[in-house]
């Protein structure tokens, strides 16, 4: 038996780099630090249905050769007029820098899960900034943590206690891991408490906001960070929140727009704002301005309810503005633990973070129009090169009857439903266990992956799989522009 | 590789005392060599040009964080200026930001073959040599900011410079670094807290040190490393008015750690720290009282930080500086603390040419130029992207050349700013051997690059050769023409290659990247070593074992040893 | 005036980006070399004449140019970019950016046109006679320069995001429109004769917004300031009452929204704060 250290976890973009584990021989026997889907994620590795290299024949998928395999997508992208290259968030930079090379000589659109998490997030930075820090600041510093639109406790396992509410630092020494075990023992009298509580006050409208306690309870005591949580319903975060604000869906826009004018000492017109009395805004807008160091984490709830980018521009400017009054930040909490590093490698080859169109020679970039979605949506491409994701099982139902309508590849580590309808499958080795490489943290802050295992035969990193097919295609271009060149010139 | 004959240029090589004579270099296996076989060599027929060493630029911010942050933030930036792919060459975009293939390729075009980027966030070091690395055919090293580090700064406030030094002698192996960096010393850290230092006599909150004490502690740190280049400091209150006072006892409180003739201290794109007044309305330029320091002093060396009117992106690791442009301007605004070591930020900024302000700061960099009598005291920087894009050197060089192209310049200007500049008094106009000192011999001395910025046997052969006849072209009149020639090299040689040929990238080889390799006495490192690995934990979200990064992120890595003086 | 026509020789499947059809472009060119211009078909370079049968009269100046496409466009990008003078007669649906950064002369489409229609126009005029899709008049994307002159008129319904950061110029969309219509804007006009989605006006700094017809709610950002009996657009008196709003406050803004109180009933209680 042997024992690894500081391994690296590939799920989330918290890229938790403290997990140990024992392994024998192929196999993982336990896991420490991790969150339980980092847990699954080693244990279980070895007991994936692993992708085969396969070509489809007479509409059946066939297993070939691996050098076959690479062949036929060559020949699909050299062919390609408009192809598009999805995936990249959960392999390697290293494999995104070739995956650049290849969009290149190909001349394809290269774009990754940004587009359909966080690709707003990044529209509302191109407008107006973004106030950002790496996680070890929410640990020292901050005395305000609030999260819209997002459960990490089912989403970001370990955010809060490596990072956040839970978390430990310098300057923020008043919660210890000591108290997170009492303060769990205390979970269940505090929900008897609240439920009490409830019925005595008879709020205004059932269910639909809380109060802030202003006497909390417990280990909560003399701790001096404050937890906020907005989000559609009351999620497992919502429940340890000192402030809980249950908004309706698709309000999230408006209930920023009055928090910016209340930050600002402004009157509002209106009594309440999408259904919440302004009175629990103020008392809302209290919190904030009278933090010391503040954080607003946002998720998917906020980048893709009504407004999308707008929403993420209005919660950045209120960050700005709050500035003015405190120290305070805001970070995209961003799902796939590498598709920062995706946005990373993308931005520093080509200026733009994800859908960058690359057919005419340059980089091009207009989300809404070299977007994957809107692309399939206009049934654009003529080849679609998946690696390292499974669109078919995640985009809309119109999205993939185009994708599928034109030639499919996949490069996968395992079955998916991508794999099990492509045109060609390839098989590659798990980033962050079988092969290396580096991946950035939500926050941007590089970490390298462990290599744990050795890949089984026949499975090739990422890395090397586009390296071969971009071989092939410049050896197929090449014959090309051979044929062009008139005999005897 | 390639044996070439560089013949009949017109040499500048100040280093070795070449001023304009007409000879010929001998490059053999990326060196320059006393003869090499004419018959074998590849001839480059220079005769009417301009020879010099391959430019060296010591402060442009071309990778790494914040670089990247400020390419997401501005793609209106780069849809104005594109650079479609080659047969060598791929893709990019410019313009103020540029992507790192173009960044290479722009580079090369104007002669440059050494780059120093400036800011690396240690935490995020890996970042910037991935870019690095995808940065083709020039020269590149990083300075790792060490001004706020936690660690520095509890070792510097027990005096404990020893440990400090054998500290920072570690971080340099761990980012792969070239030299410390001091970014408003003490000020990232209390920005942590919204808040920043006024004075080098201010105390850092909970860490019981003052920003002088972090200038001097570092610069005796340097010393006892050995580094190749001295501290590099970007001075507290930059760009606030009155900050010429700061910059002035910055410089002053060092100067005791300098025994003779010895450097201690760089202060970097001097421009933004040497304004003059109480606010805004009385804003104006203290270059002449900086440079009469300069001029009395030889422990210290300055870079322009020339601004240039154009649309640019500011970047620097100073957040408070940067959140207060942002309020300044009203342009879009990103910050990036980074935990335990610094902050940074960025915001997208247009110098105009009627703004008094933006014009006091053009004349500051140019008066810093041509007040300084010693060219070996000041480089050529427009500290990229913030004072403009590394593109616009050639226009620096034609102004400085010339009376007459600054006249051009001012007379487009804020009057108000001109009339109270002591610029258009002044009639003194570079040769093109200063030049060469600004732009290579300079810098690469001051760095410690002892193969870069000449063209003495042994050397490097990195050349660059410019369509520029000194016998016919008077830089004073025609400056136009020395703008050209700066801009596209007919020749730039890299390595003993020739990369580029009249402006255009002919071969696309990976550059080296420098470090500083340190060796501390193995007993100090292990003690200090099981101290930062105690606390390490609670200081950082990064494993002390995961920190480090492995050559695998260095495409050339070129380490140099350099001993303690311990 | 001489009438070119251009005709798509097949049906395109990929976008076919071809900024070279317009009046400037094919001013001063035989019919020859009109179709040597450069045109990308997905990744490939392509000359107009590969896609297009192009027929009729050239003249020397683009003003006396009209350019007739018709067949289907939908695919076909950035037509009539920066043109200056001269006209484009589309007869179908026009792909996206049609008459990006335009300054002068006239478009019009007699089906629908995609989004980004008369993106960073500066002048001139553009008709759509059927829909158009998002950021009608709008900006690239972190530019914060939208529409600087010029007229764009809908006849249908528009989407999300119509005058995103206008700066000067007039937008009329006849039908409903998405949300954000005039979010950043700096100046210019907006008339709205249908219904609008909501948070019209986010982020406006100057300019006017007039809505006809219905909107759930003002964003709680902008302040009420008067009633008023009728408002003129473009020199035109429009018929109210409408509700005059001053935002958006959080950008410390003064446009203006104008909004019909008779199609807002349910909007009455702000004329207490009057």
């Amino acid at each position: 038996m042997r024992v690894v250290k500081d391994v690296v976890c590939p799920f989330c973009g918290c890229l938790c780099d403290d997990l140990e584990l024992e392994i024998e021989g192929r196999e993982v026997k336990a896991v420490r630090n991790a969150c339980a889907v980092g847990e699954a994620k080693f244990l279980h590795y070895g007991k994936h249905e692993r992708t085969r290299p396969m070509i489809r024949k007479n509409g059946e998928l066939v297993e070939v050769s691996l050098d076959e395999a690479i062949r036929k997508a060559a020949e699909i992208l050299a062919e390609a007029k408009y192809p598009v290259l999805f995936g990249w968030s959960s392999t390697s930079c290293e494999a995104v820098r070739v995956g650049l090379q290849l969009a290149e000589e190909v001349g394809a659109i290269i774009d990754h899960c940004s587009s359909v998490c966080h690709g707003p997030s990044v529209l509302a930075i191109q407008e107006v900034g973004l106030a950002g820090f790496t996680l070890g600041q929410s640990r020292h510093r901050f005395d305000l943590i609030i999260y819209w639109g997002s459960n990490p406790l089912d989403s970001h396992f370990r955010h809060f206690e490596r990072y956040s509410t839970f978390s430990e630092g310098r300057f923020r020494p008043s919660i210890s891991r000591r108290s997170i075990t009492q303060f769990l023992s205390t979970l269940a009298e505090r929900r008897i408490k609240r439920v009490t509580r409830r019925l005595l006050i008879k709020e205004r409208e059932e269910g639909f906001y809380f109060g802030a306690r202003r006497a909390p309870s417990g280990p909560f005591k003399e701790r001096d960070r404050k937890l906020i949580v907005v989000d559609v319903r009351r999620t497992r975060a919502a429940k340890m929140a000192d402030f809980f604000l249950q908004v309706k869906p698709n309000t999230d826009y408006e209930i920023i727009q009055a928090l910016r004018m209340l930050i600002r000492d402004m009157e509002l017109d209106v009594d309440e704002v999408a259904g919440i009395p302004v009175e629990v805004l103020e008392e809302l807008a209290d919190i904030l301005v009278n933090a010391k160091v503040g954080v607003l984490y946002f998720g998917v709830g906020l980048t893709m309810s009504k407004g999308k980018h707008r929403n993420i521009e209005a919660a950045i400017s209120l960050v700005r503005d709050l500035n003015a009054r405190a120290k305070f930040h805001i970070l995209p909490m961003r799902g796939h633990y590498n598709v920062t590093g995706a946005d990373v490698v993308i931005t520093w080859t080509t200026g733009y973070p994800y859908a960058v169109d690359l057919t005419q020679g340059y980089p091009r970039y207009n989300p809404g129009e070299t977007s994957t979605i809107d692309v399939l949506l206009r049934d654009d491409c003529d080849a679609f090169l998946c690696i390292a994701s499974d669109p078919v099982a995640h985009f809309p139902r119109r999205a993939v009857e185009n994708m599928l309508k034109h030639p499919l590849i996949a490069i996968d580590p395992v079955v998916s439903a991508t794999t099990l309808v492509a045109d060609v499958v390839i098989p590659s080795a798990f980033s962050g266990i079988e092969v290396g490489g580096t991946a950035y943290r939500m926050d941007h802050v590089p970490i390298t992956l462990k290599k744990v295992f050795e890949p089984p035969e026949g499975y090739l990193p990422d890395e090397e799989i586009l390296k071969r097919i971009l071989a092939e295609v410049r050896r197929i271009k090449g014959k090309a522009a051979e044929a062009l060149v008139p005999a005897g010139a | 590789m390639a044996v070439l004959l560089i013949k009949n240029g017109y040499v500048y090589d100040p280093i070795n005392g070449v001023d304009g004579e007409r000879m010929d270099i001998a490059v053999k296996d990326g060196k320059i060599v006393e003869d090499v076989d004419e018959r074998e060599a590849r001839v480059i027929d220079a005769s009417g040009m301009v020879v010099m060493p391959g430019g060296v630029d010591i402060h442009a911010h071309i990778a790494g964080a914040e670089v990247n942050a400020g390419r997401l933030l501005r793609p209106e930036d780069h849809v104005k200026d594109v650079e479609p792919r080659t047969a060598i060459t791929r893709a990019g975009v410019g313009y103020s930001i540029p992507s790192t293939f173009t960044t290479g390729y722009r580079y090369t075009r104007m002669g440059y073959t050494t780059v120093m980027n400036p800011s690396m966030p240690p935490l995020e070091a890996r970042h910037t040599h991935e870019e690095l690395s995808d940065t083709p055919i020039i020269d590149k090293a990083s300075y790792p900011l060490l001004g706020d580090s936690w660690f520095v700064l509890e070792f510097l406030s027990k005096d404990m410079i020893e440990e400090c030094a054998a500290f920072v002698a570690w971080m340099m192996w761990a980012t792969r670094g070239y030299a410390i960096k001091i970014v408003n010393p003490g000020g990232l850290e209390t920005w942590g807290f919204g808040g920043n230092v006024r004075d080098l006599n201010d105390e850092v909150p909970h860490f019981g040190i003052t920003p002088r004490e972090i200038v001097r502690g570092l610069c005796k740190v340097n010393k006892l490393l050995n580094l190749p280049h001295t501290i590099h400091v970007h001075t507290n209150n930059l760009g606030v008015p009155g900050n010429c006072e700061t910059t002035l006892k910055t410089l002053m409180c060092v100067e005791d750690l300098a025994e003779d003739g010895e450097r201690a201290i760089h202060i970097t794109h001097c421009q933004f720290s040497a304004f003059l007044g109480d606010d805004w309305a009385t804003m104006e330029s203290g270059a002449p009282l900086i440079a009469r320091y300069m001029n009395r002093h030889s422990h210290a060396t300055i870079d322009m930080g020339q601004v240039i009117f154009t649309d640019t992106t500011t970047m620097t690791a100073d957040g408070p500086f940067q959140y207060g442009l942002h309020l300044l301007s009203g342009n879009k605004w990103i910050n990036h603390d980074v935990e335990t070591e610094t902050s940074s930020g960025i915001v997208p900024f247009r110098y105009r040419r009627t703004s008094r302000v933006h014009a006091t700061q053009w004349c500051i960099a140019q008066e810093l130029a041509l007040l300084i009598e010693d060219p070996w005291k000041i480089y050529l920087t427009t500290d990229h992207p913030n004072g403009g894009p590394f593109t616009s050197y050639p226009r620096i060089v034609s102004w400085l050349m010339s009376v007459k192209a600054r006249e051009e310049e001012l007379k487009r200007m804020n009057r108000r700013a001109v009339k109270r500049s002591v610029l258009p008094t002044i009639d003194r106009e570079y040769s093109l051997y200063e030049i060469a000192v600004i732009t290579r011999a300079g810098p690469a001395r001051a760095l410690g690059l002892e193969n870069k910025g000449h063209l003495g046997v042994g050397a490097d052969a990195d050349i660059a050769v410019y369509p520029l006849n000194p016998e016919e072209v008077d830089p004073s009149r025609d400056y136009k023409l020395v703008r050209r020639a700066f801009s596209r090299a007919a020749y730039t040689i890299k390595s003993g290659e020739i990369v580029a040929k009249d402006g255009e990238i002919v071969k696309a080889p990976d550059g080296k990247t420098y470090w500083v390799d340190v060796k501390v006495p193995e007993d100090l490192w292990e003690a200090v070593k099981s101290e930062i690995a105690e606390v390490w934990e609670d200081y950082y979200t990064v494993r002390f074992s995961n920190y480090p990064l492995t050559d695998h992120y260095l495409k050339i890595s070129s380490p140099i040893t350099r001993q303690a003086r311990m | 005036m001489a009438t070119i026509t251009l005709t798509p020789k097949y049906s395109f499947t990929v976008p076919v980006y071809a900024p070279c059809i317009s009046p400037d472009s094919f001013a001063g060119k035989t019919l020859k070399e009109i179709g040597e211009l450069e045109v990308w078909e997905g990744n490939r370079r392509k000359k107009l004449k590969q896609l297009f049968d192009i027929k009729g009269k050239t003249a020397d100046t683009p003003e006396e140019i009209t350019i007739k496409l018709s067949g289907n466009l939908w695919k076909v990008r950035r037509i009539g970019e920066e043109m200056t003078a001269g006209k484009i007669l589309i007869d179908g649906d026009a792909g996206l950016h049609l008459g990006v950064k335009m300054r002068g002369g006239t478009i019009t489409v007699k089906g629908n046109a995609d989004s980004w229609l008369g993106s960073q126009m500066r002048g001139g005029t553009i008709e759509v006679m059927g829909n158009a899709k998002d950021y009608v008049g709008g900006a690239y994307r972190g530019s914060g320069v939208g529409m600087r002159g010029g007229t764009i008129i809908v006849h249908g319904n528009a989407g999300y995001d119509v005058g995103e950061w206008m700066r000067g110029g007039f937008i009329k969309i006849m039908g409903n429109v998405g949300a954000y219509t005039g979010v950043h804007m700096q100046g210019g006009t907006i008339l709205v004769q249908g219904d609008s989605e909501g948070r019209i006006g986010a982020l406006m700094k100057g300019g006017k917004i007039v809505l006809m017809g219905k909107i759930d709610s003002i964003l709680p950002s902008f302040t009420i300031q008067d009633l008023k009996k009728r408002t003129k657009v473009e020199g035109e008196a429009v018929e109210g009452p409408f509700y005059v709003f001053i935002g958006d406050l959080t950008e410390d803004g003064s446009g203006k929204l104008f909004i019909s109180k008779k199609s807002n009933p349910h909007l009455s209680f702000y004329e207490r704060l009057i």
